[in-house]
């Protein structure tokens, strides 16, 4: 099997250097291409993908250790080795912090490059069949998740849908005793499904799928939309919603950003008093948009607060034993947040209200 | 129009949902088939002629409901049953996250006729069935 030769990028200004390295790389087996400053360099690294480059660090032009940066943005898999004539301690730490897979020092053997080069060749394999590795572990760590939770919701699902044709009277008369157990084991159930669900969140923004497709998402429209999705609830428990005009757009996961809000503004509403209210307001803050969520509501003690982004920690009461929850929505809109580089903190007052303000990088895109 | 003559296909891998729905549909008097699986779900189509058509989404892998509403909208085999009113019925988290969103918009294929979360409740399925089967 013939494989393809390695190729190997020298960037050198004094083409006596190139021309020597070339010899030396061919004849170990490489496929040697130069260039004779920076820029030349970088575009060859877009254009031919060399496995490895050496690049000198003292040319006119750019320098090596700007080359060194951007290739790392170029193609990170690319492995880096300067050569170096002033082998100083200093400039090859610099080197090696920049990126740099090893240096050599001028004047070296033609035994010296070989050998640096087959090693960075080997760590080259072994990262690319790490990265390979990784990939696929993810893969099947989120199909695992996907097929997991179909798994769970499914049975109970089922069981729900049995109960909502029991209540409804469908499999015969249900006495007032049977229909107040179903109802209760359905509450039970809602909660489990709950559960799973918040679970499945967690899971996803563990695995870290939300960070690597941020747009700009226009705050005012998704809140809007927030507002009018729970109304309805807003209604059931007498609180009254309220948006103020938003500032523009951040930059973040539409549906992750949703579901941060979803849970901040329903608790809002749960933990609230009757006639009280929901303000929902925004303001900039350097690059970042902070959105203010204020209730009106029943507030949590001192002691509570460092908590309450805890997983699975709900504050106890007597008062609030009848709101639901799984006790891990503000857990999530915390790590959704934060996946997005923004903070969440909150500010309250036992008795007189709690606010939650989220802060978000403000997108770029300022036109929206 | 007599209900009774209108024929409901129920599609769906899990035989308890089947159950739990049928007396829903009958108790509106409507006639019901079912299917486990997309083979016995084209099967049904082809040979019961439904009415309407309740679909699960997700089916088991090889075939989800996005590809089999496709195919009944869009494809030659089905030709003749292409207006048949399809109705969506799944576990809303399953398919985005927070809120249901079409996964067919962004890639280009035919949706349902309406849809609805599971598990249903029976007033408002019979509701959706009626305003799409008149």
């Amino acid at each position: 099997m013939a494989e393809k030769k390695p190729t190997v990028l020298v960037i050198d200004d004094e083409e006596a250097m190139r021309d020597s390295c070339s010899l030396i790389l061919a004849r170990g087996g490489y496929a040697p291409v130069t260039a004779e400053n920076g820029e030349v360099g970088l575009e060859k690294i877009r254009e031919l993908k060399p496995e490895i480059a050496l690049i000198d660090l003292k040319m006119p032009g750019i320098s090596g250790f700007e080359v060194l940066e951007k290739t790392k943005d170029i193609d990170p898999q690319l492995i880096p080795i300067v050569i170096t004539g002033y082998a100083t301690v200093d400039s090859a730490v610099e080197a090696m912090k920049k990126g740099a897979y090893d240096f050599l020092p001028k004047p070296f053997a033609p035994e010296e490059l070989r050998l640096i080069i087959s090693r960075a060749l080997e760590r080259r394999r072994l990262a690319m069949e790490a990265e390979t590795l990784r990939r696929e572990k993810k893969l099947m760590e989120d199909n695992f998740i996907t097929m997991v939770t179909h798994q769970l919701r499914s049975p109970l699902v089922a069981i729900q849908q049995y109960f909502e044709v029991i209540l409804a009277g469908l499999a015969g008369q249900v006495d007032k005793t049977q229909q107040e157990m179903i109802l209760r084991a359905r509450e039970r159930l809602d909660n489990l499904l709950g559960l799973i669900n918040d679970w499945l969140d967690l899971a996803r923004i563990d695995r870290g799928q939300i960070v690597d497709k941020l747009k700009p998402v226009a705050l005012d429209n998704l809140l809007k939309k927030q507002v009018e999705f729970l109304a309805p609830l807003a209604k059931e428990y007498e609180v009254s919603l309220e948006l103020k005009p938003a500032k523009g757009p951040v930059l973040g996961d539409e549906q992750m950003l949703d579901q941060a809000f979803s849970n901040i503004i329903t608790n809002a509403i749960k933990y609230n008093k009757p006639k009280g209210s929901v303000t929902i307001s925004m303001h900039h803050e350097n690059s970042f948009i902070v959105v203010k969520v204020e209730d009106t509501g029943i507030g949590i003690a001192r002691e509570h607060l460092p908590f309450i982004f805890d997983q699975f920690y709900r504050v106890s009461r007597r008062e609030d034993q009848k709101i639901k929850g799984t006790g891990l929505g503000l857990s999530i809109a915390k790590k959704i947040v934060e996946a997005h580089n923004g903070s969440i903190e909150v500010e309250s007052e036992p008795g007189q209200g709690s606010t939650f303000s989220v802060r978000l990088p403000r997108s770029e895109d300022e036109t929206k | 129009m007599n209900k009774s003559t209108q024929k409901i296909l129920v599609i769906d891998d899990d035989p308890d949902f089947l159950a739990a729905v049928t007396p829903i549909l009958k108790s509106a008097l409507y006639e019901v088939v079912t299917a486990t699986n997309p083979r016995e779900a084209k099967e049904k189509i082809f040979s019961e002629k439904p009415n309407l058509i309740l679909l699960d989404i997700m089916m088991d892998s090889l075939f989800d409901g996005f590809s089999l509403c496709h195919a009944i909208k869009t494809s030659k085999e089905f030709r003749d049953y292409k207006d048949t009113p399809i109705i969506f019925v799944s576990a809303v988290k399953e398919i985005a996250g927070t809120r249901f969103q079409f996964k067919g918009d962004e890639e280009g294929m035919a949706g349902p006729d309406d849809y609805i979360d599971k598990p249903v409740k029976p007033d408002d399925l019979l509701a959706r069935i009626a305003k799409l089967i008149k």
